[in-house]
């Protein structure tokens, strides 16, 4: 199985994984993605300095490696950029550390297709601990985004949101989460959220909740800009 | 003291437009800083100014005048600066995605030639 064969361009389906250093689990997510979605894989090989290019390859996924690292968000929207520019129609994003259950990815695409939703949020609200709920309560409260679980990287986006979100307008943002859902809000996207399942083996260390001087960073970064944005557009909610 | 402020204010406005001359300042900023170079030259042959602008906008100690106005234009400077910072990070991320991409489309290119060429 070569990588041509691995991804037509012109299909509708793309699933993008963003991924550094990830080689011990980015092979095992790739073939799970490609079994489970009838969609072509592509891993955004960020910055890594492991074998995580070579074995998204063998396992059969299409590979980008930027030469400057872009971080979490720049990586998936140079997916969807990769997306606008093959013409895929839906996009859904998932971590290359294995804590996303591939199980989800038939779902999340039937989801876009099903309902008048432009961003669909996989929430995995078990992880979610009492301080870091607290914290989602705080960002819900002031960016008045009807979603629960505001950092899930399972994320999938229909076409409108694909093209808002690859513009120039959202290569600032620093990280995946609340500023790309508030764009996309602004932008008159419908957001919405469904459950989904962890996968058992979660290896995965948020890069987010990680040390404390980073959630620091984080819960002022992320509020300076929930504050700068208030008062724009609200995403509408959806049942 | 008199010629204290004066020499400053030569040397800083000779620098200047040397690293204009040499190139070592891009457009836009050379420009920013010959009008900081013609204030220095100004300011240090006629200090004076200083105390004739206080009394017109009644500042009763004069020397703060030029340190208060040279404190709001470096802020006004910084800011400027972080602006323009951010929007040569969005070039830089954008044309490293673009890269990315365009990488890409070439090893496609290569794999689409048959074989043995």
């Amino acid at each position: 199985m070569n990588s041509l064969t691995a991804c037509r361009p012109g299909a509708r389906r793309l699933v993008v994984i963003p991924a550094f250093n990830e080689a011990d689990t980015v092979g095992g997510v790739v073939r799970a993605a490609r079994m489970a979605a009838h969609a072509d894989v592509l891993v955004i090989n960020d910055g890594s300095t492991d074998a995580t290019a070579q074995e998204a390859r063998d396992a059969g996924a299409r590979v980008l490696s930027p030469p400057v690292q872009l971080g979490a968000w720049g990586a998936t929207q140079t997916g969807l950029r990769y997306a606008v520019r093959h013409g895929y129609r839906q996009v859904v994003s998932m971590d290359g550390d294995g804590q996303h259950d591939a199980a989800n990815l038939p779902m999340l695409f039937a989801a876009l297709d099903g309902v008048t939703a432009d961003v669909v949020i996989g929430a995995c609200e078990a992880r979610l601990s009492p301080a870091r709920r607290l914290a989602w309560g705080w960002f819900r409260l002031l960016s008045g985004l009807p979603v629960r679980d505001l950092t899930s990287g399972l994320r999938a986006y229909g076409p409108h949101a694909i093209e808002v979100l690859a513009s120039a307008r959202a290569s600032l943002l620093e990280y995946q989460d609340l500023g790309v859902l508030m764009l996309a809000a602004d932008h008159g996207l419908t957001l919405r959220e469904v459950p989904a399942t962890m996968s058992p083996r979660q290896s995965g260390v948020s890069r987010i909740f990680s040390s404390w001087p980073t959630v620091a960073r984080y819960m002022v970064a992320t509020s300076v800009l929930c504050l700068a944005r208030m008062g724009k557009s609200r995403g509408r909610r959806t049942p | 003291m008199h010629w204290v402020s004066a020499i400053i204010g030569v040397g800083l406005a000779l620098t200047i437009l040397l690293l204009v001359r040499r190139d070592r300042l891009h457009g836009p900023y050379a420009l920013w800083w010959l009008l900081v170079a013609a204030a220095a030259l100004v300011l240090g042959l006629f200090p004076q100014l200083v105390d004739w602008l206080a009394r017109l906008t009644g500042v009763y100690y004069p020397p703060a005048l030029p340190i208060i106005i040279g404190l709001a234009l470096v802020l006004v400077r910084l800011l400027k600066l972080d602006i323009d910072r951010s929007h040569q990070e969005r070039n830089l991320r954008r044309l490293t995605q673009q890269m990315a991409l365009l990488e890409d489309e070439l090893t496609r290119l290569r794999e689409g030639e048959p074989r043995g060429d």
